[in-house]
């Protein structure tokens, strides 16, 4: 568990090296597959493949796999609240992104 | 340590039915939900409610905390008395399901106050709880952190020291926050939101099994001069009035040093010129834009007010509200 002083630990960027099974975004997101399978019907993931053991979820979906579950948890959403939540933030996003492409935006 | 009111926290009288405390908990909650808001101290006050609800909305807790707090004003110095919690089961149940940081420390899962603690014993993590069964080997949990680092950091890639709180689980069963400093190579070309996945580094496994791993959620700290949207950085760089309307060659500091930039007659205000492939570096790197801003000199002084006179008369019949 410790790193020797001399020699940083280094690992992949997940969003651009990493692609995730169903289990493993289970596993490193701490929620439950039949959660995740919802999502997915849901629209909030877009995993790549057909079957769930064929599923193939970029390294982005790590961050939306987490705030689902936070936003889950926290607020008490439902599947389609949190789909709905994510859109929002999506556009939230894009729309404060646009204000920092002005001059003197965004702060 | 300093008592504190979870009522007053929520915002309810201390008659509060399990209803109101939810519903006020909820409203609370959706307004400081550190994925949602983006106010300032929205992660601590979200802490604050998160933690008053853990306590208001378990009966028990709540009615222990009823009992020993009656006499007590938030902020007062504050000292459980003891055998405060006799009668009570929950010191050491410690489930702690539904917590996780979201201090920028990172690595544990939940970061209680220390009078949360003092009245009501440190919550087991997920990582200390669950998992093993005896005798079996089971890998380690994985832990999630994130980090603040300078963009210029992401220009050059960097060797960062963080410190990270983790759960530890002692021979008697408690569970403290040991601190654990790590080194770490930030990549060149790294963007905020991105993840590092470092093998590992998360809690050791059970039984011989191997450790989890530790992802590192990348942010930047808030720059004065510099805007980042993905791979691209903006930047705004004041002209002045004569430079924007003739054209000039200026020089413009980059997170990559200075640079020279032309810019072309006749360039408005809001006008974005592109150096190409100097955002953030990568593969496909970004670009940096230099949005031009106009400052007027202030006619301040005889010369500079005939100089603005003059101006005028050259243009003469301009509107510029037409």
């Amino acid at each position: 568990m410790t790193a020797s002083p001399s020699q940083p630990v280094a690992g992949p960027v997940v969003e651009e090296e990493i692609h995730l099974t169903l289990v493993e975004l289970c596993r490193v997101c701490r929620v439950p597959e039949t959660q995740v399978r919802t999502w997915v019907g849901e629209g909030v993931l877009e995993p790549a493949g057909r079957a769930p053991e064929e599923w193939r979820f970029a390294g982005a979906s790590l961050r939306r796999t987490r705030l689902a579950s936070r936003l889950t948890r926290d607020l008490d959403l439902n599947p389609p609240g949190v789909a709905l939540a994510l859109e929002l933030l999506d556009e939230i996003d894009e729309l404060r992104a646009r204000l920092r492409r002005v001059a003197g935006g965004g702060r | 340590m300093k008592f504190k009111d979870y009522y007053e926290a929520l915002g309810v009288e201390r008659g509060a039915t399990q209803d109101d405390i939810k519903k006020a908990y909820r409203k609370l909650a959706r307004k400081y939900h550190p994925d949602v808001s983006k106010l300032a101290d929205a992660e601590e006050r979200f802490k604050e409610i998160n933690e008053a609800n853990e306590v208001l909305s378990d009966p028990e807790k709540r009615a222990a905390y009823d009992q020993m707090g009656q006499n007590y004003r938030a902020g007062q110095d504050f000292q459980p008395p003891p055998g405060w919690d006799a009668g009570f089961e929950f010191r050491g149940r410690g489930d702690g399901g539904g917590f996780e940081g979201y201090s920028t420390g990172g690595g544990a899962d939940f970061d209680p106050s220390d009078f949360f603690e003092a009245l009501f014993g440190r919550m087991r993590s997920g990582a200390a709880g669950g998992g093993a069964r005896a005798g079996r080997a089971a890998s380690g949990e994985d832990h999630h952190a994130k980090i603040l680092i300078d963009l210029e950091d992401a220009y050059r890639g960097a060797d960062r020291t963080i410190t990270l709180r983790v759960p530890t689980v002692d021979a008697q069963g408690h569970v403290t926050l040991a601190e654990r400093r790590l080194d770490v190579h930030i990549p060149r070309g790294i963007r905020a939101g991105q993840h590092l996945r470092l093998a590992g580094q998360g809690t050791p496994g059970f039984g011989g099994g191997p450790p989890g791993d530790l992802f590192l959620e990348i942010a930047f700290n808030p720059h004065t001069r510099y805007r980042v949207d993905g791979r691209d950085v903006y930047l705004d760089l004041p002209l002045a009035p004569w430079e924007a309307a003739l054209g000039a060659t200026v020089d413009v500091a980059t997170p990559e040093g200075s640079v020279q930039l032309t810019v072309p007659p006749n360039s408005a205000a809001g006008r974005k010129l592109r150096l190409k492939g100097k955002g953030i570096p990568g593969p496909s790197p970004g670009d940096l834009y230099a949005v031009l801003t106009i400052a007027l000199p202030p006619a301040d002084a005889q010369r500079a007010r005939d100089a603005y006179a003059a101006f005028a008369q050259a243009f003469p019949g301009y509107d510029p509200r037409r």
